[in-house]
This record gives structure tokens, C-alpha cells and sequence, in this order.
């Protein structure tokens, strides 16, 4: 009995040592792992706790909805992205699995939060908790024009920027390829394999050789820096030849003989404008790109803007400063950069900030918050800005920019073709560059348009900005 | 006088945590006040202050804890339940009081247990016969394959494989060392090769049904009741090395086996697949914290199984780890109690039966415990008294009542 009774209490002892045991080893994971465990990607309980907001509805200038939050469960709801690929780079993706990227990234904070305040919900806890709903976003984006240059590239790499001149409201932006964000899950291996990149917005991101359409640069420069130099005449014989191993052609090899700055602009030589750029040299050229923002950060809101590159050369570089002055050599620009040239000359020489989200709602519609525009500054004199918008209408009326010509309508641009470093093994076509904006006396819309190896910016890129302004103003 | 007042005390402040909790629960109702939160706790409430009046009035020479304890467990289990899905909650209400009628009931109607030492015979065929149910019918559940239904009724038999197992090692260790004088070491021990082969089948049937949690279970209860028969631990230290063995040869056998050392090695690494119940249950219980989140607040339902095997993880995460270390001492406390009882025993039998079924209850804390913070290769079977499921309640609540039957028996005669 007694060596029963001893047993017993061995056996109480060793399951003693075992509950302390079981303790202490729950107080050492939780005194050294909780953390970890806590902020493992495993942990749902972030997502959930997001999720107890439904998001805000992104909406066009015209309140039409570009998206839908709908709950699915507790840690997820889905947004469904009405419009699939047409506004993919315009505003992002917000995906459980891939996180948030574009507008749904910078405005994130705005679509998950509402308006109501702790208190009032406190002592209303009788009453069914209504769904909290995240505010609203009202782009200034355009669904009509957005869906026309979706349309217009599609099946091209390339990338369209339409700015409203004097508010600097994006109209629309669209890269191309696209992809649709509400099938991600599906697509992502696809999307990343693609050589084309189609997750890259080209549009802000997209850094290219500007080609001919830098001449607009150039020309702007000249005109502050030169004086009398839009009376000044050239003789084109259509070859720069700098040393005995580097020229500079016209395209196409065109001679144009005896011409002024005017024509020298209208028909694009390479001859003249590298003269020219030799005359400016690299700094004033560089400067007046400064001004555009070339080197720096561009100010925008809702959206990133990658730096376009205007470079340094020495001044016995005179090959470079040549080419970098047609928009070749070292000279790289995003689209987004070049429609805000055009929207400089459209609204008499001030450069507007870019901007993609107009105001800010409540989940029932109230107003919240406008974004006013900003200027970024004075680009050029009012007096250059008229030279410039002249130079630009006779482009299309006269020059090398006929295609994008509108009956009725007076269209104003520059073309672009941009040799660049393709593949060496291959002969590539030149990227088709156009930059305008219309109608001439009194400006809406400023337009960008690349279409990668599209060959000469008179063509499919000139074409794009007609169709583009024809739907915008008619 | 004193224990009376203690166990008066420990009542109220049972009846103040039940009425906390699902007060608590009517305030977080989905829908504004939740009406059938305040209804079950009152019935709740109800049902053990019967249960403790028939036991104290009637059955006044037995332990008083042993129910004190349960209840404190089950409603604790009840109201997490309630607070993760009431329709759960409200099955386990009907199984909690079907395992306290059975309770009361074993109290009540058993005779005296000694005459029950018998039918070993009986117990070994309804250990076997039960082991092996799940192997021949059994379908599959979360891996084990240990669930069989019966007209749309489905249950564990290995959980009544328990009791049998129990019934039928006291029976057969009860004359181990009687007559000492006569027998000599070997012959001793010769007694011992019948209860070891029918322990290793079952342990055999538990490891191909996937059930290792049974199996671990098992094992610890056998190699207890082994102990405290002979009192010899160079026994206990052989069953350890053959239990190594076998658990090794399992491992190289069965991917089942290596796969669930594998995810307690690093569970991180399997965290979307294999490894996802533990990995979710961590978090959830690293999320609650000393003091948790409090009820509704936090996620528990992340956590995969969370109201069977995961429900510690639940009540980690809303009501804090101290109220998970305060459900463990109260575990051991139980156990304690229940450890007590066959101190009293009148022979063998019911004293063997006594140690057997306490382990059960203990050794099972531990398992599925240690398993759910990672502490033990995970296995799954439920925490007693409080993971929802009839079978675990109704066997839970039977052998709670056999102990409560022996105590009265042993303090009644003496």
C-alpha cells in the first residue's frame, strides 16, 4: 500500500514536470517568437483587419466607377476593375497575393479610410453596424479618350498622354501591352515572362530617345537664348560634318539647301538644329531641359514620373551636343515628359503639374477634398510660347506632320523619329514619336504619343494624335 | 466545514465566469444583442448547479472537485465555442449535458466497481475489436483515418477504445506480484507479455489509421498503469526504448510519420501546405498575447480545426495565455484530484482503473497541448472537456464519473 502510495506521487511529480515543462516552453515562444510569428507573411490577420473597410470606388472626370470593391470573405475582398486593361496602368491594382501598385498605391490610405469617427459609432451599438465604406477617388481621367487610345495602340508597344494644358489634369494615359488586373492570379506568370514588360507604365516609366520632337527643346532654347535667331537663315546642305570620322544627315540623306529657322523647324534638319545646338551649347540646351524637368524629379500628383536624362558633354564634344540637340545621343525622355512640353507651349510658356486624382469623396458622395492645380513654373516667354504654337500649326499645315491634320480643327505638333540601340543582330525601325496639342487658338488637350519601332513619327504616331483629337473635340 | 466554504466560493466564482462570458457574448453579437448567448448561459448555469447539487446532496463521501473542475473546463470551452460558431456551441451544449446526465448516472446506477475486475476477457476483444474498427470502415479525416459513421451517426471508436483499453489493463495488471513469494522474476513477468502484445496491435492500428495522437496517448496511459502496477521502472525504461525503436521504424516506414516531424522541425517552411494548421495556430496564439484580444476581437478562425484540436490556440488568442496557463493548472489540478482517488481504492482493479483513466485525461492535455504550440510533433485529438465533439465529452464525462464512483466507494467504507 505504502509503495503504492509513493508510486503515485512519482507519477503526480512527473506529470507536474510536465505541465511546468509545457509552460515554460509556451512563455519561450511567445517571449522570443510571437514577433516573428506575428509579422510572417502567414498572418492574415493585417489583411483582415484592412478588410473591415470595403474600398472606395475610383471614378472617372465624369463619375463614371472604373472599379468595385465586393467583400468575399473575412480577411478579402476583391476589386473588380471594370474596365479590365484599358485603365490597367492609370490606376493599378490592389491584389491580396500582389500587393498595390499605381493609384491604388499612393491613394491607398484615402480608399480605406471613412469618414466616421469613433465616438459616434461608441454609443450606436444598438443599431446593426452598417458596412464602412472607403472613400472615393474622382480622376481626371476621360473614359472616351482612354478607350480610343487603348484601342488605337493595341496590338503596338507604346505608350499615349493626353494633358488638359492649363490645369494639367491627365486626360488619359495608356501603355501598352497591358494587362488585366482583375485575372493576376491567373495571368502573373505569363505577365512576368513577357519580353514586352507589360506590368511597366511606359507612359511615366517609359524612358526613350525623344528623336526630332526634342527639337521643340531646342527651338525653345534657341529662341530665349539667341536673339534674332527665329530670323535667321541657314544653308542646309544636308550634312553636319563635325570631324573627318562623325556627320550628322538629314533624314533620308534631304538636302534643303538655303532655309530659315522657321522652315528649318517645319521640315525637321537634323542640320540646322545640331548647328544650332553647337551655337546653344550643352549648358543653355541643358538648362532650358532643366526647366522641363529633365535631370530632376518632375512634381506630380497620383502618379511617379521616372527622370528623363539630358546629358553633360565637354564643349569640344561637338558630335554629342549635335545629336543630344535633335534629341539623339545620350538623350532620353518619358512620355509623360514630352506631352508636359507640348502643354508648356499650349498654355503660353507655363508648365502645369501633372495630376491624376481631381477630388476626394465620401462613400455617399460628399466632396472631401479638391486638388487644385499647380504651376511648376514659366518656361518661356508668352512672346516664345506664340513662336513655339506657330512653329508647331505650321507642322502639321505645312511639314512633316501632315497626318495629323484635322478639317475644321487647327492641330499643332512635332514629329519624332527616334533611332535607338535595338537588338545589333537586327535592323530595327526607328520609334515613331508625335507631340501636339489642339486647337490652336485656344488649347484643351495636349497629347503624347510613342509607338515603339513604329517607324517615322509623320506616321502611325501622327495618325494616333489625329484620331485621339477628333474624339476629344468633336 | 472549511472544504464546504471552499467549494462554495469555487462554485460562485464558477457561475461569475460563466455569466462574464456570455454577457460578454450578448454585447458582441453580430446584430446587435445576441438573446441566445444570455439563454445558454443561463441554461448552462442551470445544468451545473443541478449536477453539483445531486453529487453533494446525494453523493456526499466522494471527491467534490472532480465536477468543480470539469465544469470550470467546459464552460470555458462552451463559451469559445459560442464566440467562434453558436451552432457548435449549441451541440456541445447537448453534449455536455449528456455527458454530465452520464456522469451522475455512472454515480448513481454503478455498482460497486471491484466485481467489474472480472471481465478481462471481455474488455481485450472490445479493445481490439474497437482499435480495428477505424482500419477496416474508417474514412478519412484531416489525414486520419480514424472517423466511422453508423447510420449518419459518426464517432471515433478509438475514444471508446480508450476506456476498454483502460478496463482491460486493470483488469490484467491487477495480478501482477500477488503471491510474491511463490514466483520467481520470470514468471512475474510472464504475466506481463499478454497485456504488452495487445497494447503493441493497438498501437499497431492507431500508427496505420494515422491516429498518433492515440497511439502517443496510449502509450503514456500503459506505461503509467505499467509502473504503478509493478512498481519496477527498469520496465518503464525498456517500454521507452522499444517505444524509440518503434517510433523510429515508423519513421523510416510511414510518410505520414516523417512528414509530421518534418513540419514540427520548421513550420514555417511549410507554411501554405503541411505546416499551415501549426504555423496558423502560432500566429494566432502570438497575436492574442499575455492578456489576448479580447472575445470577437481577435481571429481565431484562421486557424484551421480551431473547435476541435485548435481551440487552445482560440483561447490563447482572445482571452490571453494566462487564461491558457490558468486552463493548464487547472488541467493538472483536475488530475490531481483525480490522482487522488485511487489512494482510496479498495483493490487493484478500481485503483489501476483510477490511475488509468486520470492519465488519460492528463497524458491528452500534454499531447494536443504541446502539439498546438509546436512543443511535440502535432497530432490531433481533442483537449478534453473542451474541444467540441460528443464522443470526447461523453468519454471524458464517463471516466470522470467511474472516478467519482471509486472515490465515493473508497470514502463511503472506510
Amino acid at each position: 500500500m505504502n509503495d503504492f502510495v509513493i508510486n503515485i506521487k512519482k507519477v503526480m511529480l512527473v506529470f507536474l514536470l510536465l505541465f511546468i515543462a509545457l509552460i515554460s516552453y509556451i512563455t519561450y515562444i511567445y517571449m522570443f517568437n510571437s514577433e516573428k510569428a506575428v509579422s510572417s507573411t502567414f498572418n492574415n490577420r493585417l489583411w483582415a483587419e484592412r478588410n473591415k473597410v470595403l474600398r472606395g470606388t475610383i471614378y472617372d472626370k465624369d463619375m463614371n466607377a472604373l472599379t468595385k470593391s465586393t467583400k468575399i470573405s473575412v480577411t478579402s475582398q476583391k476589386e473588380k476593375y471594370l474596365q479590365g486593361e484599358i485603365f490597367a496602368h492609370a490606376i493599378g491594382y490592389m491584389n491580396p497575393v500582389y500587393g498595390l501598385a499605381g493609384l491604388e498605391k499612393k491613394y491607398d490610405t484615402e480608399l480605406m479610410g471613412s469618414g466616421e469617427t469613433v465616438v459616434s459609432k461608441f454609443f450606436d451599438f444598438n443599431k446593426k453596424e452598417e458596412e464602412k465604406v472607403g472613400n472615393g477617388l474622382r480622376t481626371t481621367l476621360d473614359s472616351k479618350l482612354q478607350k480610343k487610345a487603348y484601342e488605337l495602340l493595341k496590338g503596338k508597344r507604346g505608350a499615349v498622354v493626353a494633358l488638359n494644358p492649363k490645369t494639367g489634369e491627365i486626360l488619359s494615359m495608356v501603355s501598352m501591352p497591358s494587362y488585366n488586373p482583375n485575372n493576376l492570379e491567373k495571368d502573373w506568370k505569363g505577365i512576368l515572362a513577357n519580353k514586352d514588360l507589360p506590368l511597366i507604365n511606359r507612359a511615366v516609366s517609359g524612358l526613350y530617345p525623344p528623336g526630332s520632337i526634342f527639337k521643340t527643346i531646342t527651338a525653345i532654347s534657341a529662341l530665349e537664348n539667341i536673339p534674332g535667331v527665329s530670323n535667321r537663315s541657314f544653308v542646309d546642305n544636308g550634312t553636319l560634318v563635325f570631324n573627318q570620322s562623325s556627320s550628322l544627315k538629314n533624314y533620308d540623306g534631304e538636302v534643303m539647301g538655303n532655309i530659315d529657322f522657321r522652315k528649318a523647324y517645319l521640315h525637321s534638319s537634323n542640320v540646322v538644329f545640331g548647328t544650332l545646338g553647337i551655337d546653344l551649347g550643352n549648358n543653355a540646351l541643358k538648362e532650358t531641359a532643366e526647366k522641363f524637368y529633365f535631370n530632376k524629379d518632375t512634381p506630380a500628383s497620383g502618379i511617379t514620373i521616372e527622370n528623363s536624362q539630358f546629358p553633360s558633354y565637354k564643349s569640344n564634344e561637338k558630335g554629342n551636343i549635335a545629336q543630344s540637340a535633335i534629341g539623339q545621343a545620350q538623350v532620353l525622355a518619358s512620355p509623360m515628359e514630352m506631352a508636359l512640353v507640348a502643354s508648356t507651349v499650349a498654355n503660353d510658356g507655363i508648365m502645369m503639374q501633372p495630376m491624376l486624382v481631381k477630388e476626394i469623396l465620401s462613400s455617399k458622395g460628399k466632396s472631401l477634398k479638391k486638388i487644385e492645380p499647380k504651376q511648376l513654373g514659366e518656361n518661356m516667354s508668352k512672346e516664345n510660347a506664340q513662336i513655339m504654337k506657330d512653329l508647331m500649326k505650321g507642322v502639321v499645315a505645312e511639314g512633316t506632320g501632315a497626318n495629323a491634320a484635322i478639317s475644321g480643327i487647327t492641330v499643332c505638333g512635332k514629329t519624332g523619329t527616334a533611332d535607338h540601340k535595338g537588338d545589333a543582330s537586327k535592323q530595327v525601325a526607328p520609334h515613331s514619336w508625335f507631340i501636339g496639342f489642339a486647337p490652336y487658338e485656344n488649347p484643351t488637350i495636349a497629347i503624347a504619343v510613342i509607338v515603339e519601332e513604329g517607324g517615322v513619327g509623320g506616321g502611325i504616331a501622327a495618325q494616333i494624335t489625329r484620331e485621339l483629337i477628333k474624339t476629344y473635340l468633336q | 466545514m472549511e472544504s464546504i466554504k471552499e467549494e462554495r466560493k469555487l462554485l460562485k466564482y464558477t457561475y461569475l465566469l460563466c455569466i462574464v462570458l456570455f454577457v460578454n457574448m450578448f454585447f458582441i453579437g453580430k446584430d446587435g444583442f445576441d438573446k441566445g448567448a444570455l439563454i445558454m448561459g443561463v441554461i448552462i448555469c442551470i445544468l451545473f448547479a443541478y449536477s453539483h447539487f445531486i453529487i453533494t446532496r446525494f453523493f456526499p463521501d466522494g471527491d467534490k472537485y472532480i465536477l468543480l473542475f470539469s465544469n470550470v473546463l467546459a464552460v470555458i470551452g462552451m463559451g469559445i465555442l459560442y464566440r467562434i460558431n453558436s451552432p457548435i456551441a449549441l451541440k456541445q451544449l447537448i453534449w455536455y449535458t449528456v455527458g454530465i446526465a452520464i456522469f451522475i448516472l455512472v454515480v448513481v446506477l454503478f455498482p460497486s466497481l471491484t466485481n467489474f475486475g472480472k471481465y478481462k476477457l471481455v474488455y481485450m476483444i472490445c479493445t481490439l475489436i474497437l482499435m480495428s474498427l477505424g482500419s477496416l470502415f474508417g474514412k478519412e479525416v484531416f489525414g486520419a483515418k480514424n472517423w466511422i459513421s453508423i447510420g449518419g451517426f459518426s464517432f471515433q471508436p478509438t475514444e471508446f477504445g480508450k476506456l476498454s483499453l483502460v478496463a482491460y489493463l486493470a483488469a490484467s495488471l491487477q495480478y501482477y506480484g500477488k503471491d510474491i513469494k511463490e514466483k520467481s522474476e520470470f514468471i512475474k513477468f510472464k504475466a506481463l507479455i499478454e497485456p504488452g502484445i495487445v497494447v503493441m496491435i493497438s498501437l499497431g492500428f492507431m500508427v496505420y489509421q494515422r491516429d498518433l495522437g492515440s497511439a502517443l496517448l496510449f502509450f503514456a496511459i500503459s506505461v503509467t498503469m505499467l509502473y504503478i502496477a509493478t512498481s519496477r521502472f527498469k520496465y518503464v525504461i525498456v517500454c521507452l526504448v522499444l517505444f524509440m525503436v518503434g517510433g523510429y521504424i515508423s519513421y523510416k516506414l510511414f510518410g505520414h510519420v516523417r512528414q509530421r516531424v518534418l513540419i514540427w522541425g520548421d513550420p514555417w517552411k511549410y507554411g501554405y501546405d503541411e505546416g499551415l494548421q501549426l504555423v496558423q495556430s502560432l500566429i494566432s496564439i502570438a497575436s492574442g498575447g499575455l492578456f489576448g484580444t479580447g472575445l470577437g476581437l481577435g481571429y481565431p478562425t484562421m486557424v484551421p480545426v480551431v473547435t476541435s484540436d485548435f481551440i487552445f490556440a482560440a483561447i490563447c488568442e482572445e482571452m490571453g495565455l494566462l487564461t491558457g496557463f490558468a486552463m493548464l493548472i487547472l488541467y493538472f489540478l483536475l488530475f490531481y484530484r483525480c490522482m487522488r482517488v485511487p489512494v482510496y481504492g479498495k483493490d487493484k482493479f478500481t485503483r489501476l482503473l483510477a490511475v488509468g483513466y486520470s492519465t488519460m485525461i492528463a497524458a491528452q492535455v500534454l499531447v494536443i497541448v504541446g502539439g498546438v504550440v509546436g512543443a511535440i510533433p502535432l497530432t490531433g485529438i481533442t483537449l478534453p472537456l473542451v474541444s467540441s465533439g460528443g464522443s470526447s465529452m461523453i468519454i471524458t464525462f464517463f471516466s470522470l464519473g467511474i472516478l467519482q464512483k471509486i472515490s465515493e466507494d473508497g470514502q463511503s467504507y472506510e
